[in-house]
C-alpha cells in the first residue's frame, strides 16, 4: 500500500517540474512548433514549393497551382494523411533550393520563371521520387475537391467547363403536363 | 493515503485555476480588438482577414459567433492537444444560433424570411408524415434542406422507412430553420478588398448583393452566386431564353431541372435538361426570359406585389392580368403563371398585336412546338 | 453471447444475402461485419477520398492505420502496403461491402464461363477448371438476385447471353451522349450493342426512387439511394425479421472447432477490441476472396494445423480479379454530357469464340469521369506537367470516351493469398500476403481486347486513340477479387463442394467470390449474389434443426 502511494505521490519539486513541463508542452503543442502561416511547412519551404507547383500547373488565363490553393492542400495533408511523405518533402525542397543556388546563386523562389522551369525539369530527371510526389499532390490539389484546401472555388472544374455544384433536380416535383416519370 | 488525497486536491484546484484563468484569458484573447485575437491562430487568419475586408468589417467576431466558456475551452483543447479539422467550420447549432444575431441588424430581411416558406423548420421538413409515408428520406435531402446538419439523415430522423411514426432524434432542431441565413449568404468574403459599399464590384453586371453565395452541403463551403451555373434549358428541342441574372443561380440549385434527358432529342444533337422538369420553374410562354427574382422577393418567395410592376391595371390593352385565369388568381387554374402562353387563352389564334412600333409589328406570335 | 443457428462473417454482397435468406427461413443469425455502417454522408462525393480515388484514404474502409497487407513483387520481395494503396487489392470494409460504393454493373456470366476448361483446355501453367455447377443451375438464382436486389438494363440487343426466363425488372436509363455516339458505330461494325445491366433504380423500386444521374457514381455511396447493394436491400429485410443481429466493427479472429473437427462458432474482437465468442451451429464465411482465405488460414487447430479447410493446401490459391484493358478515344466534338452513371453501352461479342484465345471479356464505356481521373489519361505525347498538360486537360476532358473491359483471367495455383509470418494487424492477427502474378495468356487476351476497343472508338469518330494494356507484375484481385476457396467435387483440388460447404468440415460454408472457379469476363457482383442465393437455398433445404440431412 505504501509503495503504491509512493508511486503517485509527488514531491513539491516534482509538482513544479510537472507544471513547467506541462506549460512547455502547451507552448510547443501548437503545430509542431511552427508559428508561421502553415500547418507543416515553414514559410521558406512554402515559397520553394510554390515555385515548383506553379511550374507543374502554371498560370494562364486560369490560376496557377498556388493561386488555386494547392499549397494549402499539400500543407494540410502533410500534417494529416501524408505525414509519411514529410521527409521526402523536407529533403526534396532543400535539394531544389541547393540546385538553384548552385546554378543561379539564388533561392528557387527568387529565380526567374525560366530558371525555375530549368530546376523543375532537373528535379524530374534527378529527383524522381520527390518530383513524382509533388506532381501527384499538385494535381490532386488542383483538380480535386475544394474542401481539402486546393481547387479554390472549384476553379479547375469551371476551367474544364463543369458546373459546380451541378444543377441537378429529381423526378418527384416534375410539373410538366404528361411528364412520364 | 492522506498525503495522496492532499496532492490530489492540490492538483484538482490547480487544474481548476488553470482552466478558469486559461478560459478567461482565452476569452479576452478572442474578443480583444474586434476579434484580432482570433486571427492569432493561423487557422483563423483567413477567416478573420476575410471578414475584415467585407461589409461586416466593424463587427467583432463575438457579435455573431457563440462564445460560451465551453466553446472557448473546446477551441483551446483542439488547438493545443488535437489535430484541428482540415477546414474549420461551424457546427449546425452554431450556424442556427447566428440567425438571431443577424436579426439584430437585418430585421426587415429576417421578418420577410421568417414569414416565407424558406424558413421551414426541421420538423416541418423531416417529420412530415404525408411526405415520409410516400418518399424515403435520403442524404440528398440535405442538399436543399438542413444543409448545415452534422451527420447523416439517419442521425436526424428515425425510423428510416415509409411506415413511421417519425421523430427527430435531434429534438433540439425541431423548431429550427432548415434554410437559415447562411444557406444563401456568406458573411466572410475571403479576398474581397476592403472598400466602401458604393464601390463594390457588382455581380455579373447586375446590382447583386455580394454576400449572395450558396452553401454547398457536399464541400461544406460557400460558392459565390456569380460562379454558379444557370442551366441551358430546352423545351423539346427548342432552347429556352434564359435570364442571366446571377442572383437566381442560387434558386436554380434547388429549384433544379432533372439531368439531361436524351433519347430522340439527343440523337438530334440537342442535349440538355428540359424546362419544367424536376423542380424547375423557369418561365416560358409570355414570361419567358424573366429572372426568378423579377417576381419573387428574395427573402420570402412572395410574388404578390410583382404583377403590377409590369402590368398596371390601366394598361394600354385594358386587361387586368391579376383577374385573368392563371395560377396567380387561382391555384387550380390550368394556366400556370410560369407556363402560360398567348395561345392558352386564344385557342383559335392569337390576334395580331396592335402596332406599337414598326419593329415590333413584324413579330409574328408563334406557338412553340406546333410541329411536335 | 447467446448461441445462434448461424454466424455469418462479413456483411457484403454475399453475406447480406445469406443472412437474409437464413433469417427469413427462421434461423437465428449473427451477422458480423468488421467495418462500419457508412452512409453517403461519410464521403459526400469527395473526389480525393472515395473507394475509387483513394489519395486521401478509403472512404468505405478499411482504414490505413492498423490494416496492412504484404504484397510480394515479381522479384519475390515483400512490401508492406497500406489499405489505400493500389497493391493492397482492396475491395471495401463496411456494411454492404463493395456494393455500397460499386459502379453496380450487374452481369450474368455466360454459360461458357462455367465451363472454361472444357471449352478451351487449360493453358500451360494455368489452373483453368470448370465449375461443378452450370449456368442452368444458377439461372433461377440470377433471376432471384435481379429481382430482389433490383437490376435495370436491357439485354435484348445481344445474342451473346445465357437463356433467361424473364426480362430485368427495370428498364435502362435514357442513353447518355457516349451511348449515342458508340451505338451506331458498333452497329456499323456488325457488333451487338445493348444497355448494360445495372443494380440501379431507373424507376421507383423497392420503396426507393430512381437515379438522379449525378457525376459521382462508381466509388461513391449513392446520395439518392438509387444504387442497390446489400445494405439497402437484403440486410434491412434480414433485420426486420427479428432473427438477425448485425454487429458492426467486429473483426473475426478465428473459426473455433471442437475435438470432432466440427466448427462450434467464431471468436471475434468487438468494437471495443474485446475478444468475444459467438457459438453457432453453422459458420458462413463471406469476407471476400482475400479475407475469407485469411480467416480460414488463421483458424489453425490441432486437427487443422495448416488452417481450416486447408488439408490439401488449396486455401488461397487461384486468386484472380480482372485484367482491365481497353482504349481511350479523343474526339473533335464534345462527348461528355455530365450525366451519370456514365457506363451505359456494352458488347459481349468478344467474350468467347476468338480462335487462339482462351476467353475474352465484355467491353463497355467507362463510368463518368472526374477531373482527377483524367490527369494521366491524356493523349500520348502530352507533357505530364506544365502548360501543355493544363491545356490538354481543357482540350480533352469533355472530348474523350474510354472503352474498357474486364478480361477474364486465366487462374494459376501460384497466384495466391497466404498469411504473412511476421506482419500483424491492429488486432494482432497475421495479415494477408499476396503472391504470384497474372498468367501471361491473360495478357494475350487483354491486348486483343484493347485493339477491339480502339477499333470501336475509331469507328465512332475518334481522331486519336491510345491503348491501355497494362502488364501488372504482381497478382491481380482488387474489387473483382475471386477464387481463393475454389468450388469443386475433388477435395484435393478445391476447398468447398458445389454447395459451398467446406469439404472436411460440414458446418462451415464459404459463400462469396472466393468460390468462383473462374471469374467470367464480367464484373462479378451479380454472380456472387446469385451464388449466395443458391448456396443459402441449399443450406436451408438441408438444415434440419441441429445438423444436416445426409
Amino acid at each position: 500500500m505504501q509503495s503504491k502511494n509512493k508511486a503517485v505521490a509527488l514531491t513539491r519539486r516534482q509538482f513544479v517540474a510537472a507544471g513547467v513541463l506541462g506549460g512547455a508542452a502547451l507552448a510547443v503543442g501548437c503545430k509542431s512548433g511552427n508559428q508561421g502561416n502553415w500547418d507543416f511547412l515553414s514559410d521558406g519551404q512554402a515559397r520553394t514549393l510554390a515555385a515548383i507547383c506553379d511550374q507543374i500547373v502554371p498560370a494562364d488565363e486560369f490560376p496557377s497551382a498556388s493561386q488555386a490553393g494547392v499549397l494549402t492542400y499539400i500543407d494540410r495533408q502533410l500534417f494529416r494523411h501524408y505525414r509519411r511523405h514529410r521527409d521526402v518533402y523536407r529533403e526534396g525542397l532543400e535539394h531544389a533550393n541547393e540546385l538553384s543556388r548552385k546554378r543561379f546563386a539564388k533561392d528557387l523562389a527568387e529565380a526567374t520563371p525560366a530558371q525555375q522551369l530549368e530546376i523543375v525539369s532537373a528535379l524530374e530527371k534527378e529527383e524522381r521520387p520527390f518530383f513524382d510526389l509533388v506532381r501527384r499532390h499538385t494535381m490532386e490539389g488542383y483538380y480535386g475537391s475544394p474542401r481539402h484546401g486546393g481547387n479554390r472555388d472549384a476553379v479547375s472544374w469551371r476551367m474544364l467547363g463543369l458546373d459546380e455544384p451541378p444543377v441537378r433536380g429529381r423526378a418527384q416535383y416534375d410539373m410538366r403536363k404528361g411528364a412520364t416519370s | 493515503m492522506k498525503r495522496f488525497l492532499k496532492i490530489a486536491a492540490i492538483a484538482i484546484v490547480a487544474v481548476g485555476l488553470l482552466a478558469l484563468g486559461g478560459s478567461y484569458g482565452a476569452s479576452y484573447y478572442y474578443t480583444s480588438q474586434l476579434g484580432q485575437g482570433c486571427a492569432g491562430c493561423h487557422e483563423m487568419g483567413g477567416y478573420v482577414s476575410a471578414v475584415h475586408g467585407s461589409l461586416h468589417q466593424k463587427v467583432g467576431c463575438m457579435e455573431c459567433h457563440e462564445a460560451s466558456m465551453g466553446t472557448k475551452l473546446r477551441h483551446m483543447r483542439v488547438h493545443f492537444l488535437g489535430t484541428p479539422p482540415e477546414t474549420i467550420r461551424l457546427r449546425d447549432k452554431d450556424v442556427l444560433a447566428m440567425a438571431s444575431n443577424c436579426r439584430k441588424c437585418h430585421q426587415h430581411e429576417y421578418a420577410n424570411w421568417h414569414a416565407g416558406p424558406h424558413s421551414a423548420t426541421y420538423s416541418q421538413i423531416f417529420a412530415d408524415s404525408t411526405h415520409n409515408s410516400k418518399r424515403r428520406m435520403m442524404e440528398d435531402c440535405f442538399r436543399c434542406h438542413g444543409m448545415h446538419f452534422d451527420g447523416s439523415v439517419r442521425d436526424l430522423v428515425q425510423p428510416q422507412n415509409l411506415q413511421g411514426p417519425w421523430h427527430l432524434i435531434r429534438s433540439d432542431l425541431a423548431d429550427q430553420p432548415t434554410m437559415p441565413c447562411q444557406t444563401c449568404h456568406q458573411v466572410h468574403k475571403e479576398g474581397t478588398p476592403q472598400a466602401k459599399p458604393a464601390t463594390r464590384i457588382s455581380v455579373a453586371g447586375t446590382a447583386g448583393n455580394d454576400s449572395l453565395a450558396l452553401f454547398d452541403r457536399r464541400e461544406k463551403i460557400h460558392f459565390a452566386a456569380a460562379s454558379l451555373a444557370i442551366p441551358h434549358l430546352l423545351e423539346g428541342a427548342r432552347p429556352v431564353k434564359m435570364n442571366q441574372d446571377a442572383r437566381q443561380a442560387i434558386c436554380y440549385q434547388c429549384h433544379a431541372p432533372r439531368g439531361s434527358e436524351a433519347g430522340s432529342v439527343a440523337a438530334a444533337n440537342h442535349w440538355g435538361p428540359q424546362v419544367g422538369s424536376g423542380d424547375d420553374r423557369t418561365p416560358i410562354g409570355v414570361h419567358e426570359g424573366l429572372s426568378c427574382v423579377s417576381c419573387h422577393f428574395g427573402h420570402n418567395e412572395n410574388a404578390r406585389a410583382s404583377c403590377k410592376t409590369c402590368h398596371p391595371q390601366m394598361s394600354h390593352c385594358g386587361l387586368d392580368v391579376e383577374k385573368m385565369d392563371t395560377t396567380y388568381a387561382s391555384a387550380s387554374s390550368q394556366h400556370n403563371i410560369h407556363w402560360v402562353k398567348c395561345a392558352d387563352c386564344h385557342q383559335h389564334g392569337v390576334p395580331k398585336m396592335k402596332a406599337v412600333a414598326p419593329a415590333k409589328a413584324q413579330v409574328v406570335p408563334t406557338t412553340p412546338g406546333m410541329d411536335g | 453471447m447467446k448461441r445462434v443457428n448461424a454466424v455469418v462473417v462479413g456483411a457484403g454482397a454475399a453475406g447480406g444475402i445469406v443472412a437474409k435468406e437464413l433469417a427469413t427461413a427462421g434461423l437465428s443469425v449473427a451477422l458480423l461485419e468488421r467495418g462500419k455502417w457508412y452512409t453517403a454522408n461519410d464521403c459526400r462525393k469527395d473526389d480525393l477520398r472515395n473507394q475509387r480515388v483513394t489519395a486521401l484514404g478509403n472512404a468505405f474502409g478499411p482504414e490505413d492505420e492498423g490494416n496492412p497487407r504484404v504484397l510480394v513483387d515479381a522479384k519475390g520481395v515483400p512490401h508492406i502496403v497500406l489499405a489505400s494503396e493500389g497493391g493492397y487489392q482492396n475491395d471495401a470494409a463496411c456494411v454492404g461491402g463493395g456494393t455500397l460504393s460499386y459502379g453496380a454493373q450487374a452481369w450474368r456470366y455466360m454459360p461458357q464461363d462455367f465451363r472454361m476448361r472444357s471449352t478451351y483446355g487449360a493453358p500451360q501453367g494455368s489452373s483453368l477448371e470448370d465449375w461443378p455447377i452450370s449456368y442452368d443451375d444458377l439461372e433461377p438464382y440470377y433471376d432471384k438476385a435481379e429481382y430482389q436486389i433490383g437490376i435495370s438494363g436491357d439485354y435484348s440487343g445481344t445474342p451473346f447471353k445465357g437463356p433467361r426466363k424473364r426480362d430485368l425488372p427495370m428498364p435502362p436509363l435514357a442513353p447518355n451522349r457516349e451511348f449515342e455516339i458508340l451505338w451506331p458505330a458498333a452497329k456499323r461494325l456488325g457488333l451487338h450493342p445493348f444497355h448494360l445491366p445495372m443494380a440501379r433504380n431507373t424507376v421507383p423500386y423497392n420503396g426507393r426512387g430512381p437515379c438522379m444521374r449525378c457525376r459521382w457514381c462508381c466509388g461513391f455511396a449513392c446520395e439518392v439511394d438509387a444504387k442497390n447493394g446489400s445494405q439497402n436491400t437484403v440486410i434491412p429485410v434480414a433485420l426486420a425479421t427479428g432473427n438477425c443481429d448485425l454487429r458492426t466493427e467486429c473483426m473475426v479472429k478465428e473459426i473455433l472447432t471442437d475435438d470432432q473437427g466440427r466448427a462450434r462458432g467464431v471468436s471475434y474482437f468487438d468494437a471495443n477490441g474485446h475478444l468475444q465468442e459467438q457459438l453457432a451451429d453453422i459458420v458462413v464465411v463471406s469476407g471476400c476472396a482475400t479475407e475469407s482465405a485469411r480467416l480460414l488460414l488463421n483458424s489453425k487447430s490441432k486437427l487443422f494445423p495448416a488452417g481450416l479447410g486447408n488439408r490439401y493446401d488449396q486455401v488461397g490459391r487461384h486468386l484472380q480479379g480482372h485484367h482491365y484493358t481497353g482504349a481511350i478515344g479523343y474526339f473533335d466534338f464534345d462527348t461528355y454530357d455530365d450525366v451519370g452513371p456514365g457506363a451505359s453501352i456494352a458488347i459481349c461479342d468478344y467474350n468467347h469464340g476468338t480462335p487462339g484465345l482462351s476467353g475474352g471479356g465484355m467491353l463497355a464505356n467507362e463510368f463518368i469521369r472526374l477531373p482527377i481521373h483524367m490527369i494521366d489519361r491524356l493523349p500520348e505525347n502530352t507533357p505530364s506537367w506544365g502548360p501543355g498538360h493544363k491545356k490538354a486537360m481543357r482540350d480533352w476532358h469533355k472530348r474523350t470516351i474510354q472503352v474498357f473491359g474486364p478480361t477474364q483471367q486465366i487462374p494459376t495455383a501460384t497466384g495466391r493469398v497466404t498469411v504473412d509470418p511476421a506482419v500483424k494487424d491492429k488486432w494482432g492477427m497475421p495479415v494477408v500476403r499476396l503472391e504470384g502474378n497474372v498468367h501471361p495468356h491473360t495478357f494475350d487476351i487483354g491486348d486483343v481486347q484493347a485493339k477491339r476497343a480502339e477499333a470501336w472508338l475509331k469507328e465512332a469518330g475518334a481522331i486519336h486513340t491510345s491503348l491501355a494494356t497494362g502488364r501488372p507484375e504482381t497478382v491481380s484481385a482488387s474489387q473483382h477479387q475471386a477464387g481463393t476457396c475454389r468450388m469443386g467435387n475433388d477435395p484435393k483440388g478445391s476447398v468447398v463442394n458445389k454447395f459451398c460447404q467446406v469439404h472436411d468440415v460440414d458446418n462451415v460454408f464459404v459463400i462469396d467470390g472466393s468460390v468462383h472457379v473462374t471469374n467470367g469476363g464480367f464484373n462479378p457482383a451479380l454472380t456472387i449474389m446469385a451464388v449466395a442465393f443458391y448456396a443459402s437455398d441449399a443450406l436451408v433445404h438441408n438444415w434440419k434443426g441441429t445438423g444436416f440431412r445426409s
